[in-house]
């Protein structure tokens, strides 16, 4: 545990309205490049906005004196990731075999985009496999 | 799990800013904990038990109230 300095530059308040503020402008530059039809400068908006607020968010505790971050945060994070997974699956596991059962027997099609989303859950749930396997070793 | 950390704060005049900086948390999680809304870690539970000159018992009580 670090010790903290109130009067550092960079508080907790300004460090997440930094974060999500650049992060915001990122989405925003990317859809209006959508809209506009300039959709080079808005991915290079995008890009540039996702790094700095990514390395600010990740760089920042680890170089700033203040506390920033600290253990209430990675519990809140654990308790989200849970739910999200224990939703993403309950729900996975009760519709998508029904789903699979009711397009072999023709009564819905599979379209493209459903296909897509339920390709990429299922990509999600290997990774975090692959996570949970990384952060087990370490406990 | 019970604990008496408002009042050992208090008495020692010292705002929930102050203690979080003491400790090296945030003010948020003093307050999550004076709320009885997050048990600490073992790590900051000691933190907290060294900064006031006690126990960790003497701070939180496992028993919880019906």
């Amino acid at each position: 545990m670090t010790a903290t300095n109130t009067n550092a530059t960079l508080t907790r308040r300004r460090y997440r309205g930094l974060v999500y503020g650049i992060g915001g402008l990122a989405v925003l530059g990317l859809l209006a490049g959508f809209v506009l039809d300039r959709h080079f400068a808005g991915t290079l908006v995008y890009l540039l906005g996702a790094w700095i607020a990514g390395g600010i968010a990740v760089l920042a505790p680890i170089w700033i004196e203040a506390t920033l971050q600290d253990e209430r945060d990675w519990e809140l994070h654990n308790r989200a990731s849970g739910i999200l997974v224990g939703i993403t699956m309950v729900l996975g596991l009760s519709i998508l075999p029904a789903l699979y059962v009711l397009a072999a027997g023709n009564y819905i099609e599979i379209t493209g985009a459903v296909s897509g989303v339920i390709l990429t859950l299922s990509a999600l749930f290997l990774l975090y496999g692959v996570c949970f396997g990384l952060a087990k070793r370490r406990i | 799990m019970q604990n008496d950390l408002t009042t050992r704060r208090e008495d020692e005049g010292l705002s929930q800013g102050a203690l979080a900086d003491a400790v090296g948390v945030t003010r948020q999680t003093i307050n999550a904990i004076e709320r009885d809304r997050y048990d600490p870690s073992l790590e900051l539970a000691f933190e907290l038990a060294a900064h006031f000159d006690c126990s960790i018992e003497d701070i939180f009580d496992p028993e919880q109230d019906e």
